[in-house]
């Protein structure tokens, strides 16, 4: 009985990981987020491009270029997607590059929905389409994702 | 240099970033410092976050002259990119069901983007 105890001592959690210990999420969490992060960054830059032309400002060049860099939303959307690169960077450390490299077309269908629900922006059928046929590549890539030591 | 040059150099070099990050996280034993602070230094992860740079700013000389339309079904080819060079440098094995689902992602980027 005490012997058998002691045979099911549990395997460490990151006996897999690669020594990154201050950055150990499960992969899953880390790509999903990274994927997350990166989208938002996205739609609120989009959101400060968005408040710089309202601005309607008379200045043009340079100036308009900078007026446009230091809106909040576009520091805070760059920010925003600075963390994603971070998680990203804790993803690729656990997970073949061959299988996460391709999940970042989830951005696509991520932006799309968003811009449609923050922006109005209107997606085509043809759009929609292509949105399903990522989603059941991003599942097959899932199925492949047990072949990885 | 021609708008569809800085195109193509954007995707191939965005590639090669994801490889030289996964060879630099996937360096050991780099002295006793754990986390981020640790891949500073990776000469690997300062050529990832080079190529990284330099593959958008092209992308942004790309797009002044491109349509986005045209420019990102063909940024999918990235991902194919990116699965040949782990193939040969990082000696990852790639399943066929992995490449079919390669296949099935590009399409649909293609399809999402390519029709307007």
């Amino acid at each position: 009985m005490e012997s058998e105890t002691l045979l099911r001592k549990p395997v460490p959690l990151q006996s897999r990981s690669i020594g990154l210990s201050s950055i150990a999420l499960p992969w899953q969490l880390a790509a999903l987020g990274a994927i997350l992060l990166a989208s938002t960054g996205h739609l609120v830059i989009k959101l400060g491009l968005i408040a710089a032309g309202h601005e309607a400002s008379p200045a043009g060049g340079r100036a308009r270029i900078i007026e446009t860099l230091f809106q909040p939303a576009v520091i805070g959307g760059l920010a925003i997607y600075g963390i994603g690169t971070l998680l990203w960077i804790s993803a690729v450390a656990r997970k073949n590059i061959s299988f996460l490299y391709p999940l970042t077309a989830l951005n696509y269908v991520i932006v799309s929905v968003g811009g449609k629900l923050w922006f109005g922006e209107t997606i085509s059928p043809a759009r929609w389409t292509g949105i399903a046929i990522v989603v059941l590549g991003v599942a097959l890539l899932q199925l492949s994702s047990g072949e990885d030591q | 240099m021609t708008p569809s040059l800085a195109l193509w150099l954007s995707i191939v070099l965005g590639s090669c970033a994801q490889i030289f990050l996964k060879k630099g996280v996937d360096q050991k034993g780099a002295g006793n410092q754990t986390g981020y602070a640790r891949l500073l230094r990776s000469g690997w992860v300062w050529l990832w976050a080079f190529s990284f740079f330099f593959a958008t700013a092209l992308w942004l000389v790309a797009l002044s002259k491109i349509e986005l339309s045209y420019a990102f079904p063909l940024l999918s080819s990235g991902y194919v990119i990116v699965a040949v060079l782990s193939m040969v440098f990082l000696k990852e094995r790639i399943s066929w069901m992995r490449w079919m689902a390669i296949l099935v992602i590009c399409l649909g980027v293609v399809t999402t983007w390519g029709s307007r």
